[in-house]
């Protein structure tokens, strides 16, 4: 029988399929037919098109806020991914001819990237990425008008990754973020990451200060060349610390007891992370 | 509303988005989420699994905005779809998962059917082809409709529906029978 002759039937037929109540055998023959003759799959697709319109006419109800932030973070994850997929592909032809925000930029992205590790295997992926969207995000977009608000939101992501007990963003006198600083308790090493383009002379040091309430500048460290830098720290040593700062020394620092000899460069907030 | 401005006004979001226009998807979602959400909450029945739900089929949507003029659909009726289509995924890869507690699966879908139910049925924001659907629904019993479109949004089977409803097999396919084809000879007049 051929049900393209048929249109009651037909019409039948296909409503029951779009509907989902033709089904086993009777469904399996029904899309056969439907692949070698067009009458029959037009009446198909004119009832899915109608069915469909139920998928409208249901009551709205308010879901959650939180749905949109998870929404959100996907996508601003997605987007940061192309964005350095397309600098770094980009950033290969003329590495020679970017500006000093752009390398400024390059600099903090290729800094945290190489990061990564860091909070590779923790359950901060969202808070990461956002934190990368905002910084890539900068880079695509105006550059210097959305600076000064980086540090918050930097401090305000990282207070929220879960590896992370204390974070801190040190700021040059520009209120240019030069330093980010980390504090893992797992392997109890404070991470230092320069993310500005300062270099410092060769025969010089920079040294990072822990900056307590009370009683004078305690030296948490010296700081080698390279980008990032890991200092075996004792919990102890950055609790209860409001401030860290970073000065320049003479080469190899100097002594904890007698405090910072040079300028104070680098300077900022110690956050703790609460859980 | 004027129905054809907000598809118009929709269409344009889902152009912006497919050029990767976040503040697009943002207006968008606040447009349609509790549309939508409302949706995916009548398929799968409780409220975390609706919001994964939720969030799935934005992603989704996000991704796939440069797909949606070849649909040649009304923009909420491809949304529709794509949750539909990402709930009814949830529950299957739900069941899959907990073989064992598909008991609870479906305890979670139950439903009684009311007879006395006021119409359920809304049209904020739906097209005109879901005005013609809405139209032809009202002239249903309250159950005959609530039957069809549980079939349809839960794409369930007359035997399937049977246990969900708690009601005999008999009854289900003849009210989806009746049902339809009421909904067929109406639907002709929209055609």
């Amino acid at each position: 029988m051929n049900i393209s002759k048929y249109p009651q039937i037909l019409d039948r037929l296909a409503a029951n399929y779009a509907l989902g109540t033709l089904r086993g055998a009777a469904r399996r023959r029904f899309e056969t037919i439907s692949r070698e003759n067009a009458t029959v799959r037009a009446a198909a697709l004119v009832w899915q098109g109608r069915l469909s319109g139920m998928t409208e006419l249901q009551s709205p109800i308010l879901p959650d806020p939180a749905v949109w932030t998870r929404i959100d973070n996907m996508v601003q994850a997605e987007q940061q991914a192309l964005a350095m997929a397309a600098a770094r592909q980009s950033g290969q032809g003329n590495a020679n001819v970017q500006s000093d925000d752009s390398s400024w930029l390059q600099g903090l992205w290729q800094g945290l990237w190489q990061g990564l590790w860091l909070w590779r295997g923790a359950a901060a992926a969202g808070a990461l990425a956002t934190l990368l969207a905002v910084v890539t995000g900068v880079s695509l977009q105006d550059q210097l008008e959305i600076r000064g608000k980086q540090v918050d939101v930097l401090s305000a992501q990282l207070k929220v990754a879960p590896t992370i007990e204390y974070v801190a963003v040190l700021l040059d006198p520009t209120s240019a973020e030069s330093m980010l600083v980390t504090f893992d308790s797992k392997s109890q090493n404070l991470v230092l990451q320069r993310v500005g383009d300062y270099q410092e002379a060769s025969d010089k040091s920079l040294q990072l200060w822990a900056l307590p309430n009370s009683g004078g500048p305690r030296s948490l460290g010296v700081l080698g060349g390279d980008k990032v830098l890991r200092l075996a720290t004792d919990e102890g040593d950055v609790r209860q610390v409001p401030t860290l700062a970073i000065s320049l020394e003479p080469k190899g620092g100097v002594p904890s007891a007698g405090g910072p000899t040079g300028p104070v460069l680098f300077k900022g907030a110690l956050i703790q992370k609460m859980i | 509303m004027d129905a054809i401005q907000t598809d118009t006004d929709l269409m344009n979001l889902l152009d912006r988005m497919a050029n990767r226009d976040e503040a697009a998807l943002k207006t968008l979602y606040d447009a349609t989420s509790s549309k939508l959400f409302g949706l995916a909450l009548r398929v799968v029945n409780k409220r975390e699994w609706a919001e994964d739900v939720l969030q799935e089929a934005y992603l989704h949507i996000w991704r796939a905005a440069g797909d949606y003029r070849a649909s040649l659909s009304p923009p909420m009726a491809w949304m529709g779809l794509i949750v539909r289509s990402r709930a009814l995924d949830f529950l299957r890869r739900r069941a899959a998962e907990r073989m064992h507690l598909t008991q609870e699966l479906d305890e979670f879908l139950s439903d009684t059917i009311d007879g006395d139910a006021p119409n359920p049925m809304n049209t904020a924001l739906a097209s005109e082809q879901a005005w013609a659907l809405q139209q032809c629904l009202n002239q249903l019993d309250n159950k005959q409709r609530e039957v069809v479109s549980l079939a349809y949004l839960r794409d369930l089977s007359h035997s399937d529906l049977a246990e969900q409803l708690k009601l005999p097999l008999g009854t289900v396919k003849t009210w989806i029978r009746r049902g339809l084809e009421q909904l067929r000879a109406c639907m002709a007049r929209f055609a």
